[in-house]
Parts: structure tokens; sequence; C-alpha cells
């Protein structure tokens, strides 16, 4: 018993010590953001200071970042609505059909998660130009949908296969028609897929850079994109930079650390 | 007046309608996720199919004539070409390969189920939330030799070129895996974790019973019956590595001297740069044509072992 507690003595030891060094270089980045100007650019670097807020009002000077933080909004909730929409029923219907094929349709929605940006990106590229979208949000939310309802189609197939076959079975004898069973009975019974593939979605497109930097412009670009943006033209400091990633970072990481239980089965249950 | 005749026809009709129906319904939903994916996914990519068989630069449309394999014939002439394909293996092998490491030891850490380790678990899989623009800002001005702690510290203690580890062709690549590293061990980790939480239990304590060290139980008996998980890791990463892009194009762009230069970026510079829609799609079909084959291959081997784990 004592050797046990002493291992498990250890190995919290050894997992806290990994967890402070994973997180110190995004301590870094949050304390950078208030550091006063005359600590930035000392070499070598300080390591005391006494907190300014600074940085934060230059960030309001220089960017629109209720604009920057609209934009990322925008294109990351249009296309987890899209997704969900084409994706959920997709789902479900290729969980309950029997035919052969519809496995099939779903290893290939599997597989479109394989496909490199670039590779649909250029002549995506070139359509948006042609139809007149090339630097609005639809064009944006339009290719992020692809990967992203691709992604929802193979994660609630695999939470409404999971489900019991007795419950739509029931609703069916109780004179559901089979749509009223989807949403009245398997819809809510499946409402952690849907949460978890919706977290799922809100990340991946608000953390977009490659396709949001050749598809926006400069009065639709989101913030990850400004950022880089921010870096190349303005001589800003670390610390400016470090206030304006706290806009792009924040806001999905808490809603990961909040939503953890549903983030974790995104990451586990929808690869599989 | 009509008078109904209990026949054997209406319950077999109604029967044969209900499935026709039921299908109909079941096509209709899962139509237009398809319909969609189709037509803004793929066709796209059958579009850079074509184009990359023509010699089609946006600079000059007119010029835009048929010119068959050759670009595919340019790219493995290209020495640029050569070395980014070496760069993106080399990459991708090194960064999962530490990954595995790293994540096999996390999960095992992680494995006794507390409230102390789900803590930990959440805030480890912070970085994998982080935008990977800002991973790449945050490692570009930590690594800088002046004012970045960890590149201020490397440069005076001689370990590293005055330039940084990010401006010394010799390192570049190095730090940039261990960047990668850094943003998606986690991963590895939780994906491992939730294979050792579905192992039985009773098998674990057998083999514990019967006096296996736990190096023994670890490689007869956890590692086999984890390796459905650890395919899963490996091929997610690897797909994810081959096609890295925003942490590499944020630090180094490609350079020193060409020596993070990868695939993406390579594509992305000749065709959204240079406007060479022809070459920048030869290579995009290049990464499409890579990554089918590993994924293909791991299908097999994940196949295999299915097989070989339910034969016993």
């Amino acid at each position: 018993m004592r050797r046990l507690q002493r291992q498990i003595g250890l190995e919290r030891t050894a997992l806290g010590a990994i967890v402070i060094l994973v997180l110190l270089p995004v301590a870094w980045l949050i304390t950078t953001a208030y550091k006063p100007g005359t600590a930035l650019f000392t070499s070598p670097p300080t390591l005391f200071f006494t907190p300014t807020l600074d940085n934060f009002r230059t960030v309001f000077g220089l960017f629109d970042v209720v604009g920057l933080l609209r934009s990322s909004a925008i294109i990351s909730g249009g296309s987890v609505a899209l997704s969900l929409v084409l994706g959920v029923p997709a789902g479900w219907a290729l969980a309950r059909a029997k035919a052969r094929a519809a496995l099939l349709v779903a290893y290939f929605f599997l597989a479109i998660r394989m496909v490199p940006a670039v590779a649909a990106l250029i002549p995506f590229y070139l359509v948006m130009r042609d139809i007149g979208l090339l630097g609005t949000w639809a064009a944006v939310i339009l290719i992020n949908a692809v990967l992203n309802s691709a992604f929802v189609t193979w994660m609630m197939f695999s939470y409404f296969r999971a489900l019991p076959a007795e419950l739509p079975e029931a609703a069916l004898t109780d004179g559901c028609t089979l749509l009223g069973a989807f949403w009245r009975v398997e819809l809510p019974a499946v409402r952690s897929g849907i949460i978890a593939s919706a977290l799922f979605c809100l990340i991946f497109s608000w953390n977009d850079f490659i396709y949001a930097s050749f598809l926006t412009r400069l009065d639709t670009k989101p913030i990850s994109v400004a950022l880089l943006a921010a870096y190349g033209t303005y001589d800003i400091s670390w610390g400016t930079l470090g206030a304006l990633a706290h806009f792009s970072t924040a806001p999905i990481v808490l809603l990961a650390l909040l939503l953890n239980r549903f983030f974790v089965q995104g990451l586990t249950k929808g690869v599989h | 007046m009509t008078v109904k005749h209990p026949s054997p026809e209406p319950p077999l009709h109604q029967g044969l309608s209900f499935a026709r129906r039921r299908s109909l319904v079941l096509l209709a939903m899962a139509a237009p996720a398809v319909v969609y994916v189709l037509a803004v996914g793929v066709a796209p990519l059958l579009q850079g199919a074509w184009y990359s068989l023509f010699d089609y630069n946006l600079i000059h449309p007119a010029r835009r004539h048929f010119v068959g394999l050759a670009n595919y014939r340019d790219l493995f002439a290209d020495p640029a070409m050569r070395a980014a394909l070496g760069h993106t293996l080399l990459f991708t092998v090194a960064a999962v390969a530490l990954e595995f490491g790293g994540g096999l030891g996390l999960a095992l850490l992680l494995w006794r189920d507390s409230r102390f380790n789900r803590i930990c678990l959440a805030l480890l899989l912070v970085p994998v939330t982080v935008t990977p623009v800002v991973v790449g800002l945050i490692f570009k001005a930590l690594l800088g030799p002046d004012d970045g702690f960890i590149g201020y510290g490397l440069a005076h203690a001689g370990l590293s070129d005055p330039r940084g580890l990010l401006g010394d062709p010799r390192t570049a690549l190095a730090a940039l895996i261990l960047v990668d590293a850094w943003e998606w061990t986690p991963l590895v980790a939780l994906i491992l974790l939730a294979g050792l939480k579905t192992l039985p239990g009773d098998v674990l304590e057998a083999a514990r019973t019967d006096g296996a060290t736990a190096f023994q139980r670890f490689r007869l008996v956890i590692l086999p019956l984890l390796l459905p998980a650890v395919f899963l890791a490996l091929i997610l990463r690897m797909m994810d590595a081959f096609r890295v892009f925003d942490t590499i194009y944020v630090t180094t762009a490609g350079g020193p001297a060409g020596s993070t230069e990868s695939l993406m970026l390579l594509a992305v510079k000749q065709g959204l740069q240079f406007f060479n829609i022809g070459a920048a799609s030869a290579i995009g079909n290049l990464m499409l044509a890579c990554i089918a084959v590993l994924a293909g291959t791991f299908a097999l081997i994940i196949r295999r072992a299915d097989v070989a784990a339910s034969g016993r």
C-alpha cells in the first residue's frame, strides 16, 4: 500500500512538472502583453517587471479589434452552422441505412479529412474569383465547411450507430414517423456528440489561417490573419502582438477548457 | 357502396412502399452533405488534377497550353523541390516519432483515473487549441537570440549559432520539429490514453497476479491491445505533419537558405504568390498521392492487425 502511494506521488510530481513546462510558452505570451515597453527589448530578457495595460491601448489604437473578432466569429459561426445542418442529418441517414454502400460513403467523408488544403484551395480560389466571391466571408465559410461537414458527418455517423437499436424502433412502433423518431428521440440522445462536433469545427475554423489569408480582403480578414499581417507590416513589439494574440487565443482555449468533456470526446471519438 | 375485402395484397404493398419511403427519406437526408462535399471539395481537386497538365500562369492566362506531364517532370528535376520533399519527410518522421514517444509516456502517467490527472490532461491540451499562427509567433519570440528567453540562453551558452536556432540553416528544421512536438504531443497522449482506458481490467489483473513485471506487462499485454489506438495516433499525426503550414510560414517562411522549405510552402508560393497554377497544382497532387499512399498502407496494416487480433 505504501509503495503504491509513493508511486502515485512520483507520478504526480512528474506530471505536474511536465504540465508546468508545457504551459510556460503560453504563460510567456500572456505575461508579455502586460510588460511595459522598456522591459521588452532588453537583452538579456528581463524576468521581473511592473505590469501595465499599455500594450492593449496600443492594440486598440492600431487595429479594429472588434471588427477582427467579428470577422472570426462570422466565419467560424457560419461554417459551424452550415456543417451541422449538412452533417448531422447525413450522419444519421448513413447510420440507419442498411445498404453496404452507406459504410463506403461514410469512409468517403473520413477520407476528405486527409486532403491537403492547398490542393483544393487553388482551384477554389479561381472559382471564387470568377463568380465574384473572392474576398468575402462566404468564400471562407464555404471552403471551411467542406472539411467540417465531412467531419461532422463521420462523427455523427459513429454516435448514431452507437445508439441502442431499441431506441428508434420503440419510437417507430409508438407511431412516430422515421423523421419524427430522428427529431424527437434520436437527436436528443446524441446531444453530446453534436456539442463535441460543433466545438471541434469552431476551433478549426477560428484557428484557420491558410484559407482565410488567401480568400479574404483587408476588411473581411479574421484575427488569425491579422496577427501575421501585424507582425509583418507594423513595427510593433512582442508585447503588442501578445496583447492581440489574447483576443485570438483566449476565447478558444477557455471554451475548450470549459467544455473539456466534449472537447476530449471530439478528439478521441471523432477520429475513429 | 364499396365493400372492404380482406386481401393479402395491401399489407405486402404497404410494406414495400414503407421500405421504399424509408430509403427515400434516408437518401434525402444524406444527399445535401454528399452533394456539397463533391461540389465544393472534390470538384476543385479534379480541377487541380486537370490544371497540373497545363502550363498555366495567371499573369499570362492567354499563354495557357497543354503540356502533359511536363510539370511533374520539372518538379522532380528541380533541386529546390527535391530538397522540400526531403524536409517534409524528415519533419514528418521526426515530429511523429517524438510525439509518439512523449505521448505514450504521458498517457501512461495519466492512466490512473483521478481528479488530479483529469485536470492535468485538460491543461496539457491547451497547446492543441492555441491558434497555430500564435504558436509560431510565440516560438519565434522565445527563440530570438537577443531578447528571447530560450534563444538568449542558448546563444550565450554557445549552444546555438549567434543567429539563433531558427536563423541557422543547420538547426532551423530541428527547432520547428520541436515546436510541432510541443503543439501535438498532448493530442497523441490523449488518443493513446483513450485506448488505454478501453483495455480489459481482468486481463491486466491476470498478468499482474501471474507475476509479470511492469515492463513485461507493458510489452506483452498492454502494447498489443493498444495497437489500434497507436495506429490511429500515428496516421492522424503523419497526415497532419506532412501538410504542416501555419507554424513554418510564420516562423521561417522556408528560410534560412531554404532549409525549412516544405512541399506545402512551395505549393502555396507557386500558386498564390507567383500564380503559377500548373506547377502548384502538380505539387498539390503529389502531396495528395503521398498522403493517400500513407493512409492506404496504414489501413492495410490496421486491417491485418485486426484480423490477427480477432483470430487469436
